[in-house]
């Protein structure tokens, strides 16, 4: 399954679709053409509806077991695409599907809800109970699940997110890193296929920035599909795909490589790079010639060692 | 415009089982147009420090003095306090609320009982000062300006109070890049046009390092150490300890062996690996 053409999205595809090389079988989310249009207006003032057409036209596949990375401005449409996937918001026209069930299907929405779940910016905001593993249970509670199923699904959701030690907690007593990490254990304990993080590091300090980080990376190494929405460029290298957005569209998309080679398309649109290829690419301006598609500290601090030496 | 600040501690839940000290022992002093840099990690106490210096927060014990005021003192006029101390507080774009960004940024000069013509110019200096334009957003309402405008918008209304000292607390969280960039390039220009005081609390070490004369670090509500930013971020291994870091420049230089408190940002990076690579070639 290749991606759409370029010319549906108005995407510049970035080179060889590296999911079609290292991920087979049916995406996992097909998103297909979607249109999503915020309207307010003619219930109070008789004014015309104001639409605001928040996506305009994405199609976008994502593997099953993928790290996908969406980028763009503030207002560019990613936080509006990722609540089209979990049927927090359903399409004007176009499809989502996940594991082949369309979010326009009443029937499907609890289950896609369950299988996609999402991880917002502010822990504050959804966190609910007043013991840490009162509030990881509660999503299992909700879907009917047996006492000694969510016993051991808390276990293990509190395990996978390291805050076994702070179970028996209050919430408002942790640190941002930590209410973040509870707010994941509670996704978690739904056994999700994907997770879908908004921002999720935003509010954070660089301990819970780092926390939150390690644990998107052992989800993974788990095999949970990964969609990550950020401002921080640096959060973005390891993806296997980065996506950029602007306007409601996908305008970059593939390999973190391939993605921010585009340096001069990148800052056009009002974004950075991350910290390696900004500093690569400007010490070849220097004339120190560090090759392209370094894209850590580490691996930029490994050639300039390796190549003085 | 100067800040005292001497043996200031507050305590929450004071007796209870929960009970925290916010800000303990804390003193400092800050010099006419300083900018200062406040990190520490979610729950150090930074917040609750900074909400003393406008009279939010009244403290158990210690003393405040704004421009040689005593605003601890009894007797204080709060109003006096909150005109020469602007706070803008985290997401202040939560905060607007009136049916043009005109309005809203006149609320506090008309509050002071200003003339309809010194609020004009108040309103027109603000928006000049963050970078938005007058012609084009003045009548428009805040809501429907984007992300960073809004955020740009709501301290333009702390601005037009034209403060001696402006403190603002992690005014680019959530903001894309070029709305970072932006907000960034708004606080320094302020602080050079204004001649404000600046306080700026900040989880980003690279713009810490970059704007700040001098760096607070908070840890358990104690001011843990101050000092330039290469003096502060040449102890890696404490900052960490205390959930911080470097910013990104100097870690990289640490990485490297160069001398890692004296890199503050790309530039300095740039030429340090450029003087490094030519002293091996000789």
């Amino acid at each position: 399954m290749s991606g759409p053409p370029a010319a549906d999205t108005g995407a510049v595809r970035a080179g060889c679709d590296r999911q079609d090389v290292n991920f087979k079988g049916q995406p996992y989310i097909e998103v297909r053409d979607l249109v999503f249009e915020y309207r307010r207006g003619s219930d109070t003032d008789g004014e015309p509806d104001v639409v605001m057409r928040a996506v305009d036209g994405v199609s976008l596949d994502v593997p099953r077991g993928s790290f996908t990375a969406i980028i763009g401005r503030n207002g560019s449409g990613k936080s509006t695409l990722a609540k089209n996937v979990n049927a927090l918001f359903l399409p004007t026209s176009g499809s989502v599907t996940v594991d082949g069930m369309d979010t326009r299907d009443d029937a499907f929405v609890w289950e896609i809800r369950r299988r996609v779940g999402m991880v917002f910016q502010n822990p504050d905001n959804q966190l609910v109970s007043a013991v840490v593993e009162d509030d990881v249970a509660f999503g299992p509670e909700n879907l009917g699940v047996a006492p000694d199923e969510i016993r051991e699904r808390v276990r293990a959701a509190l395990i996978a997110v390291d805050m076994t030690e702070q179970r028996k907690m209050a919430p408002h007593l942790l640190s941002g890193g930590q209410k973040q990490r509870v707010a994941i254990a509670g996704v978690v304990a739904m056994r999700p296929d994907a997770i879908i993080f908004d921002e999720p590091t935003a509010m954070l300090d660089p301990e819970g920035r780092r926390e939150v980080m390690d644990v998107i990376g052992r989800l993974r190494a788990d095999g949970v599909t990964i969609v990550l929405i950020t401002h921080f460029m640096d959060e973005t290298v390891d993806a296997d795909r980065v996506v950029i957005m602007d306007r409601g569209r996908i305008v970059l998309d593939g390999t973190p490589a391939e993605v921010f080679r585009r340096a001069d398309e990148i800052e056009s649109l009002g974004l950075r790079l991350p910290f390696a290829v900004e500093l690569a690419s400007r010490l070849r301006r220097r004339g120190i010639d560090v090759p392209a598609g370094l894209l850590t500290p580490e691996a930029v601090a490994g050639w300039l060692r390796g190549s003085a030496a | 415009m100067t800040i005292k600040v001497s043996g200031l501690s507050h305590t929450y839940n004071a007796g209870l089982a929960y009970e925290t000290k916010a800000v303990a022992d804390v003193s400092f002093d800050v010099a006419d147009g300083e900018f200062i840099g406040i990190i520490g990690h979610t729950g150090s106490g930074k917040s609750t420090l900074i909400q003393h210096l406008n009279g939010i927060l009244k403290p158990d014990s210690g003393q405040i003095w704004i421009d040689g005021i005593d605003i601890t003192g009894k007797g204080v006029k709060m109003h006096e306090i909150r005109k020469r101390v602007g706070m803008s507080f985290q997401y202040p774009e939560y905060q607007l609320f009136e049916e043009t960004v005109y309005r809203d940024i006149a609320f506090g000069p008309r509050n002071l009982g200003l003339s309809d013509a010194e609020i004009d110019e108040r309103v027109r200096e603000a928006m000049d000062a963050v970078n938005l334009d007058f012609g084009e957003m003045a009548e428009r309402s805040p809501f429907d300006l984007s992300g960073g405008q809004k955020r740009r918008a709501a301290i333009a209304g702390v601005i037009a109070m034209r403060p001696g000292v402006l403190i603002l607390d992690e005014p680019t969280a959530g903001l894309d890049p070029k709305s970072h960039a932006d907000v960034l390039s708004m606080i320094r220009s302020v602080h050079e046009r204004m001649g404000a005081i600046v306080m700026l609390v900040s989880h980003n070490m690279e713009d810490i390092a970059a704007m700040s004369d001098r760096v607070f670090v908070m840890d358990m509500g104690r001011l843990v150490c101050s000092g330039t930013p290469a003096e502060v971020f040449a102890d890696a291994e404490y900052l960490r300890g205390i959930g911080l870091g470097l910013p990104p420049s100097t870690e990289m230089a640490r990485m490297l062996g160069l001398a890692a408190g004296a890199i503050r940002d790309m530039d300095d990076l740039i030429d340090a690996i450029s003087r490094m690579r030519k002293g091996r070639d000789l």
